[in-house]
Formats: C-alpha cells, structure tokens, sequence
C-alpha cells in the first residue's frame, strides 16, 4: 500500500539503521516510540458524536496522519426496513484525494474498499454491539454510521483510523427515547344519561409510559444530547507491527513503511481492563510469516495494545472534562 | 506630483499582504500573478510578498511548488523511464524531463551514447531512485529540463530526503555543504534537501580516489552510528526550521546544529514542542 517510491539506497539506509546494534530510526525515537498525537473530540457540531486526530503533526513533511471521524444515529425499522433488533454498527472509510496525490482514483477506491472493510469488520461485530442501541423492540432501533476520513497520510494509518473510530464512538451521545401508545378514551362509549358531564377527565388519547403495545417513541427534551454510548470502554484499539527480521517497531512513518516488507495489525478490546480480547489481525505485506514468530508478536503487541488503551483513556477523559466543566466555567466566567 | 502608493516599499522591504487585500488601483498598474481586478482596483489573490517591476504588480506566494529557473540546482525523484528520458518528480507543477543525452554514462564524460544505452536506462536510474540535477531549459509547456552533466550531479545514496517549502531555500554560491559532524547536506531549491554521510576529500569528484563506476550505484557504504545520528539530528533541526518558516542557510543549520550539541539534546528530543521552540530563538536571536 506504499505510494510512496523510495529508492533502493534509501531502503537500503533505512533497514540498515533499524537492524544496526544500536536501532535508530530516521527521526531519532526509539523502536517502541511513538509520534506526539494530537486528539480533539466535539469537532463536527452536526453529528452525535466526533473526534480529529493528527499523529506527528510538525515532525514530518505534510503535517502529520490526520484523520476525521463522525458519528451519526438514523432511525430504522426494524419489521420493514434494514433495521437489526438491537440496532446496528455500520462504518465506511474515504481517503481525501489530497492525502495520496498520486494515486489515480482507482487506486484510491481500492484503499477505501480496504480501510473500510477491516475498520467494519472489526467495529460492527455483534460483541461490541452497544446494549442502548433499541429503541422499541421488534420495531425500532438506532443505525450508528460511523464514517472516517483520511485528510493526510504520514504513515500508520491503521492505528489512527481506530483511535480516530474510538474517540468518536466515546464522544457519541444516543438521544433519550420515551415510548408512546394510542389508546382509546373509554369513557365515551356509555351512552349519554342526558345530564352534561362536564367534569370527564381529559384524557389525552397519547400516553407515554413505558407499555409493552407501544408504536411509536419520541425524544425526550433534555438539557444534554442524551446518555453515552453503552460499553464505550470496549471499543477496540489497532497495534500495527511494522516487521523487519528479528525485530519489530510501532508507528512507522510512510518512508518506513516503505521500506519493511510486513506489518501486523492487531485490534484488541479491553472489555475488563485484566483480560484484553483479540478482536482483529491481519497481516500486510506479501510472502508470509512463521506462526511461532507471529505468537510472539501477538504477546508484545497486547504489552503496546494496553499502554495505548491506557493513555487513550485518559485523553479522551480529560476531553470531557475540557468540553463540559471547564467550558461551564468559562460560560461562568463570560457572563 | 502625485503619491506613488507603493512608495513603503522600497526596494529593500518586504511587505506581506493576505488574499482578499487591495493593493492599488487598476487604472495606475498591471494586475500580475496573485492578483486580480475588482472594481478597478488590484487585489491579492494569494498570501504573500508583493512584489512590482514597474507598472507591474505581482504578489509571490508564501505556501507553492516550485518555479524552476534556469541554473538552479534541485533534487528530483524519477517517476517514470521512457524512451530516451527520464521523468523526474521536482515538486514542481509538471514532472521534470532528464534526456538520456543530458546524463553522464560511466566510462568517460565523451562517450556516445549508443543504442544498447537505451535499452539498459534502468541500469542508471529506475522509479524512485533520487538525484541532483540542474535546471538546463524549459520545453514549450513550462516543463523543466534537467541535466547531470557533473561529476557534482548524479544519483544519491548515504542518506535521507527531508522535504520542506520550497520558498524557504534561498538561492546561495553553493547548495552543497558539509558539516563539521560528517554530513553532507545538498539544499535542491525545490525543497527536497538530501543529508547524507560526508564523502572524504580525497574521494571528492576530480580526485584520485573518486569512484567513477560507483556513480550509478544502489550500494550504500557502512555507515557508523555516530553519523547516522548526525545525519538524524540534522534531519530534524530542518523540519523544525521549516515547522517554522526559517529561511536555510549555512550559517543557520550550522549554529541550530552546534547549538543542539551545546544543549546536549538527544535527537528525538528536538522534536519536542518546547525544544524546538528554544532552538528557533536561539538561531533567530544570534542571526
């Protein structure tokens, strides 16, 4: 997937510096470091939830891996239209033309196709199904349609497509529902007695509590957008592997990733934060690799997956406290 | 008399200008490149430094490609081989042509080019190896033609490629340099500038000891750690002078590098928000 051409001496520089006593990489960092992440969640005001993500802005030529992810919830029926019970995940990924200026278009469906298909496989599986995702059951049910954007590609952009997919999932908000049945007034049917009845309750034929023969729903108004999404810890995190012989590194820049023939992608969840659970993997890259090296490989990238989740979870805490206390105190502070 | 308004800018000044800005009327100077007319008056379409030849009023982008001219020197990529020629990314606005006859073959500068020579010219370069050349002409399109008719010229190994604006090369007597840690530094005026492991005085183009068979050569030599961290550490001062618009010379690497040596800053370390920050100061102020 290496657009960019490097040439055979600076392959040659760049896998001689990796596997040289001393590993160095060609901007200085160690095997197992990665770039500054830069992460902002709450970017598209339309969506129900968002998040823009940039690795290495700065350091590299073009800015940086930046990719856009927006959460959308759309209705769907369940009994006549595509609707799932339990409501459905649905993720698509589109490359910017400007991230890959020369690839030709149908390369870059290719890629899309590509991003699209591991990012959907590992997202929509029914194990990460969030539980608040029904509305009405057997009739109503929530599609969250995730779609990302890939603004610039400086190499890793596995590994940003999912931080960028789980920044976005955290921030998405699923608006509070309350269900609603017709029924009939009863009083009406006995029959005059000839005196006015003026003081006949006035019912209205829409009750809202929760019954079982409910038709329909309605959103309830509320200061907030409604409760997170549930199970917003699972949403898994992408390790990529970038494979030398006898040595592996994180977080490769798109010159790296040019010149190593393998990469493995492991996408783990961390459901308990003990037992993390391989949720994807793939291996890139032509030829193939010994199974006894890729089990090792799965142990380390597991020791990676969990420091990610880690520092992922404290960003994406500190984002909601940026977007809810603090901008309550500068609100404060304003008036 | 009446009151040239362009009469702040001298000769010597710069004056920045933004897109959307009104620089003159129309009906007293010629709109030129970056410019347009709205109701008879010259505005900016781009941001960057105005610029006027007489009547004629042009503003240089800050953020473009590069606008070769005959003579500069410029790093290029090969993207294709055709028949006879090379074409060459130059991160210009179209790809740069190398004719076979502008390049120096192996055994001797006056050799013919034969035809056996067109049908091995991925034996001298191939997709994705990079070169220095020089602008030699321009076709009729505004492609540029290159040649490496040099010993100074040819293809690159021993290092990396570091990319930066191309507006922040400045034209100097020599785009090659060496640093006193042993690396070589070629700043191409199209922003691609090649850092590379110093090639000893001895085995200079000329000299005795200069490989004439290694000219075309995928091969890298050993290089020792100390120099691939130099050529690291050089690598990332430049895209931390670029990250913040510092015009390249010699005399600002060399004392962006001496003071990164001085502050004993490891070299992933420089690329940290607050280190470059300083390292920028620290050049600007002494320069």
């Amino acid at each position: 997937m290496a657009f960019k051409t490097l040439s055979k001496s600076e392959k040659a520089y760049i896998q001689s510096s990796l596997q040289a006593s001393s590993s160095f990489r060609s901007d200085g960092r160690a095997l197992q470091d990665y770039r500054t992440v830069a992460l902002e969640t709450g970017v598209v005001p339309l969506a129900n939830g968002s998040a823009r993500i940039n690795i290495g802005k700065g350091s590299d030529e073009g800015g940086g891996t930046e990719i856009l992810a927006a959460a959308k919830l759309e209705v769907e029926d369940v009994e006549h239209g595509d609707g799932v019970e339990g409501g459905r995940v649905s993720c698509s990924v589109s490359c910017s033309p400007s991230a890959y200026p020369f690839a030709s278009s149908g390369t870059l469906d290719d890629l899309q196709h590509d991003y699209t298909s591991l990012v959907h496989s590992a997202l929509s599986h029914p194990s990460l199904r969030p539980a608040n995702l029904s509305i009405l059951r057997g009739k109503k049910s929530w599609l969250l349609s995730l779609d990302l954007v890939v603004l610039s590609d400086c190499g890793n952009v596995y590994d940003a497509l999912f931080m960028a997919a789980r920044a976005a999932m955290w921030d998405t908000k699923v608006p509070r529902t309350r269900s609603v049945e017709y029924r009939a007034s009863k009083n009406r049917t006995g029959g005059g007695t000839g005196d006015m009845e003026v003081d006949d309750e006035q019912q209205s034929g829409l009750d809202t509590r929760q019954v079982k023969a409910a038709t329909d729903f309605e959103l309830e108004d509320y200061w907030d957008e409604g409760e997170p999404l549930a199970g917003r810890e699972t949403w898994p995190v992408c390790i990529t592997l970038n494979l030398l012989p006898r040595l592996h590194f994180l977080d490769a820049t798109s010159s790296e990733e040019a010149a190593i023939p393998h990469r493995l992608l492991l996408a783990y969840s961390f459901a308990s934060r003990s037992t993390p659970t391989l949720q994807g993997m793939q291996l890139l890259g032509p030829g193939e690799v010994d199974l006894v090296h890729i089990k090792a490989l799965i142990q380390e990238g597991e020791k990676y997956a969990s420091d990610l989740y880690t520092s992922l979870n404290t960003k994406l805490k500190d984002e909601d406290i940026r977007r809810t206390d603090k901008a309550r105190l500068r609100f404060a502070a304003v008036r | 008399m009446d009151v040239d308004p362009f009469d702040d800018l001298g000769s010597e000044t710069f004056r920045l200008t933004c897109p959307g800005e009104t620089l003159t009327s129309s009906q007293a100077f010629m709109r030129g490149h970056g410019t347009y007319v709205d109701n008879e008056e010259v505005v900016a379409s781009v941001a960057g430094i105005i610029e006027r030849v007489n009547k004629l009023v042009t503003v240089r982008a800050l953020r473009t490609r590069y606008n070769p001219e005959v003579g500069d020197l410029v790093i290029g990529r090969i993207t294709e081989v055709q028949p006879r020629r090379w074409k060459v990314d130059a991160n210009s606005r179209q790809d740069a042509v190398l004719m076979l006859s502008s390049v120096n073959l192996p055994g001797g500068v006056q050799r013919r080019k034969l035809e056996s020579d067109e049908l091995q010219m991925r034996n001298f370069f191939e997709e994705g190896d990079l070169l220095v050349a020089e602008v030699q002409a321009f076709f009729s399109d505004g492609a540029m033609s290159l040649h490496t008719r040099s010993l100074k010229y040819g293809k690159l190994r021993n290092g990396q490629l570091v990319t930066v604006p191309p507006i922040l090369v400045r034209r100097l007597k020599s785009h090659f340099y060496s640093l006193p840690s042993g690396v070589d530094l070629i700043l191409g005026l199209n922003g691609y500038i090649w850092v590379s492991k110093h090639v000893k005085d001895s085995e200079q183009e000329g000299e005795e000891g200069f490989d004439a068979e290694a000219v075309y050569s995928n091969q890298n030599d050993d290089i020792d750690a100390a120099t691939r961290t130099a050529i690291s550490r050089v690598t990332n001062i430049i895209r931390i002078l670029a990250t913040h618009s510092v015009p390249l010379t010699d005399v600002v690497l060399l004392e962006a590098y001496e003071w990164a040596i001085e502050q004993e800053v490891d070299v992933k370390d420089l690329l940290q928000e607050d280190v470059s920050d300083a390292l920028v100061a620290a050049v600007t102020a002494r320069s």
